[in-house]
């Protein structure tokens, strides 16, 4: 630790700022390169191993992070943290008048335990809130293809430096959960080392209340979003997640809205919801839209499956991931050129890379139309080439459980 | 599928051989007289010179013989269709000697008698117009022909046009032209010289098997039933065969702006597109089925087919039948909805819509890769607009002229693409383009004394500019 000191910590956090940068632009040769960044949290790693029960490789770095953390109070702070450095930075330009929040409570420990409360129901409420997540969103702004999703993707980082400017070092010191949690460590190992030292008795847990309230607050809130996620999307008809996203009841909650799948999208066909698609509950998690301007889920691509830091979207190879069901491709005869006679058609059958769509002739209805088997993965190939307006005659739809 | 003939060779399909050499060898010489052992005696209630098909030991054999000259001519152009109308217009345009000669009673093909009356693909992927040239020309002409052609320029949505109305224009510009036509004479066969190369047909008609010499032949049969005749290599392919008809009292929302458009927003009842589908589960026409056309009240409505065999008369007579069964039985279906049940089947299309048949192996066969890359050609001949998920490609002459045969060349659906790139170059406005080339290349042939192979393609380009096509 005393090496650690007399190196010039401003140095150590502008060479880490950097390090994230270069996660988070793909100038790395490897796919999954953006998703360790936010696999360093210690937050992140705990909340989303318990709630997806299962522990991935990744969480090696957090664990080093929270070892490393409960000798070293806020040592990641101080020296790894991105948005720490970048807040920090804005402080000292800000105006740094308002120092009314000192007598805030610590929010930050508390967000963690509701959170890990949460997780165990398998729903990390708040786990959004990670700062290395809010760091990373904005960078996915190229990718946006709407006003409000460009608006969306950068709100968090904003808020963050606006707030700092305007109040101080408030989200660092008393809301960030990372931080909150690494205090929960620090304190938890010094009472262990004290305990097994039986030099001194037990630290007092003045603030037994407030934990039990915020788990509290986290179960009824888990239970809450995943049963309002699972209603949401057993009425929608046309919500899409990305390919290897868990269960809707759990995605909305897992994801972390860090953008990264976002980003990594080479045909931007994934957004951040505004919250129409699948409700709060769903804000801002990715949704899958097929603009007629922009391309398909490729059978080529599985880069959204690699960057997801906690598992809300499944690291899929290639080969499952084109197996992977997105939704499913219908067809509205009443709309379809080649059903109505309108039109020599078959965009859809061409245009499918799984051989899924045919334009089938049926004897009985002496008529012809395009028919999908159970190859279709609803990667929306069919969809974006349908030459229909406004409304396309085949769509990609919400799986139904059948 | 594949099938590689060569000259004087094989049986193939339809066993089409050849006519012997014999009768290319000019009209001067005396035919050799058929030896006795040649064919069986002339009975005695036979008159004339015709010796019909005689059964013989459980086989029929037809006797040799000598056919009749008809006509000689330098450029011959099989098939009145959109490709064979174009190529011998523009032949004659070049002032050389040219022939036509058609399978049915009236011009226009698959366009008229086949009621393919939308006229697409027409533009690139920017909404520009791509093809021009003769095909411009006649869609002119409609322009002036009251109920003769509608949604001009108005690209995304592609004309449609009235067959009978393009009937008389055609009808019209053949009887000024000065181009030798016969109609009702269905081409049969290829005569072919010595070494291979093409020297006319042999058609039937009214008049029976008569012969038609030429210095080029052009091949619009759209099934290149002259060029597979004379030995020319070619890829048989199958695909759906349907039956348009036409269909009034259908089009009651159609008198509003955009009509014929692409919008299935413009629908009699009901709301198509709203709500999700159920899977597997069929509307009947619950949508605005078909397309207007120029006639009033009336739509075309194409149908799609199963899959058939365009040169096994079998297929063709089947589907003959079951079409116009279902065609009736679906317009009953029509009526059960609100708002259509005035609706009724003023005709089924004359024609089967036969899409592909015979694909050449020519000098260039043009693939679906080369059409969605953009490929460019040194010796392009013509734009197809774009088309589906293709986007507008170049057409090059290499596509028109058979790998091996001389003297004959070939436009329309039948020339050398793979099957993707058939299914575009098979639609009207290509098969103008296909058509006025051949042609153009055909009366090249004649003025330069050359064989389509060796044409001077920078002439044969600057010609086709010149009569106002676009080579980009």
């Amino acid at each position: 630790m005393t090496f650690l000191a007399r190196v010039p910590r401003r140095l150590i956090q502008l060479t880490c700022f950097v390090g994230a940068l270069v996660l988070i632009w793909p100038v790395l040769p490897w796919a999954i390169a953006p998703r360790l960044l936010q696999q360093v949290s210690p937050f992140v790693a705990l909340s989303s191993s318990i709630a997806a029960r299962s522990i991935g490789v990744g969480a090696i770095l957090a664990l080093v992070v929270a070892v490393i953390s409960s000798f070293k109070k806020r040592w990641f702070c101080l020296y790894l943290c991105p948005t720490g450095f970048l807040l920090e930075n804005t402080n000292h330009v800000g105006l740094r008048k308002a120092s009314w929040w000192s007598k805030c409570p610590p929010i930050g420990r508390y967000v963690a335990i509701l959170t890990i409360v949460g997780s165990v129901l398998g729903y990390p409420v708040l786990l959004w809130m990670d700062p290395l997540c809010i760091f990373s969103s904005p960078f996915a702004v190229n990718k946006a293809t709407n006003p409000f999703s460009m608006i969306l993707v950068c709100l968090g980082l904003g808020v963050l430096v606006g707030a700092t400017f305007v109040f101080g070092m408030l989200w660092c010191v008393r809301i960030c959960p990372l931080s909150g949690l690494q205090d929960m460590l620090f304190a938890i190992r010094k009472a262990l080392w004290t305990r097994m030292a039986a030099s001194a008795s037990a630290q007092k847990f003045s603030a037994a209340r407030r934990v039990f309230f915020s788990g509290g607050a986290g179960a009824v809130l888990a239970f809450g979003a995943r049963r309002l996620g699972a209603a949401r999307y057993r009425k929608s008809d046309t919500l899409l997640r990305p390919p290897g996203a868990v269960p809707e009841d759990r995605f909305a909650g897992l994801c972390i809205r860090c953008n990264n799948c976002t980003h990594a999208c080479p045909t931007k066909i994934i957004h951040p919801d505004t919250g129409h698609e699948a409700g709060l509950a769903g804000f801002g998690a990715p949704v899958v839209k097929f603009d007629r301007d922009y391309k398909y889920c490729l059978e080529t691509c599985n880069a959204c499956t690699q960057v997801c830091p906690t598992g809300a979207l499944t690291a899929l190879p290639l080969e499952k991931k084109n197996r992977y069901l997105i939704g499913e491709a219908l067809v509205d005869t009443n709309v379809c050129l080649t059903a109505l006679g309108k039109k020599e058609c078959d965009a859809c059958e061409q245009a499918c890379p799984y051989d899924a769509v045919k334009i089938a002739w049926d004897e009985d209805q002496y008529n012809a139309y395009p028919v999908v088997n159970d190859k279709c993965i609803g990667c929306g190939a069919c969809e974006v080439v349908c030459p229909t307006t406004p409304v396309r005659a085949i769509r990609v739809w919400t799986l139904k459980p059948s | 599928m594949r099938r590689s003939i060569t000259a004087g060779g094989l049986f193939v399909a339809g066993s089409l051989m050849p006519v012997s050499p014999v009768l290319a060898d000019q009209a001067g010489e005396k035919p050799p007289t058929p030896a006795a052992d040649q064919g069986p005696e002339k009975l005695p209630h036979q008159t004339g010179s015709h010796v019909p098909a005689t059964l013989v030991e459980g086989k029929v054999v037809q006797p040799r013989r000598e056919l009749p000259v008809l006509h000689k001519t330098s450029v011959l152009v099989v098939g009145g269709g959109p490709a064979g109308t174009a190529a011998a217009f523009t032949a004659k345009r070049m002032g050389v000697d040219v022939t036509l000669v058609e399978r049915y009673g009236y011009l226009g093909g698959l366009a008229t008698g086949g009621l393919v009356l939308g006229i697409f693909p027409l533009y690139d992927r920017g909404n520009k117009q791509v093809i021009y040239g003769i095909g411009e020309e006649l869609m002119k002409k409609l322009d002036v022909l009251k109920y003769g052609i509608i949604d001009r320029n108005k690209a995304p949505t592609y004309p449609t046009i009235d067959a009978e109305a393009f009937k008389y224009v055609l009808a019209d510009m053949m009887l000024d032209s000065g181009i030798t036509a016969y109609l009702d004479c269905w081409g049969v066969d290829a005569i072919v010289d010595a070494k291979g190369a093409v020297k006319g047909a042999v058609f039937e008609s009214k008049s029976g098997r008569q012969a038609i010499l030429a210095d080029i032949v052009i091949d619009c049969s759209g099934d290149g039933d002259i060029y597979a005749a004379a030995g020319a290599a070619f890829e048989k392919v199958k695909t759906n065969i349907g039956l348009i008809s036409r269909i009034g009292n259908l089009d009651e929302v159609d008198m509003a702006p955009g009509r014929g458009s692409e919008d299935p927003s413009k629908t009699v009842t009901g709301k198509p597109g709203e709500g999700r589908p159920s899977k597997g589960r069929v509307n009947d026409f619950g949508g605005h089925a078909g397309n207007s056309t120029p006639a009033p009240h009336m739509n075309w409505l194409n149908m799609r087919g199963p899959v058939g065999d365009a040169l096994d008369v079998a297929d063709l007579t089947a589907l003959e039948l079951k079409h116009r069964r279902g065609t009736w039985s679906n317009v009953e279906k029509l009526r059960q909805k609100q708002g259509d049940e005035q609706a009724f089947l003023a005709e089924t299309a004359p024609q089967l819509g036969v899409r592909l048949s015979r694909l050449l192996d020519g000098v260039k066969k043009l693939t679906v890769q080369e059409i969605r890359s953009g490929a460019k050609f040194k010796d392009v001949i013509g734009y197809s607009g774009a088309y589906a998920n293709a986007p507008e490609f170049q057409i090059p002459y290499g596509s028109l002229v058979p790998e091996k045969v001389e003297n004959v060349l070939a436009a329309g659906r039948c020339i050398s693409t793979d099957f993707e790139v058939g299914d575009i170059t098979r639609l009207i406005p290509v098969c103008w383009v296909t058509g006025q080339a051949a042609g153009v290349a055909a009366a090249l042939c004649i003025q330069d004394k050359c064989k389509p192979r060796n044409v001077n393609v920078a002439k044969l380009q600057n010609i086709l500019h010149q009569q106002g096509a676009y080579l980009g």
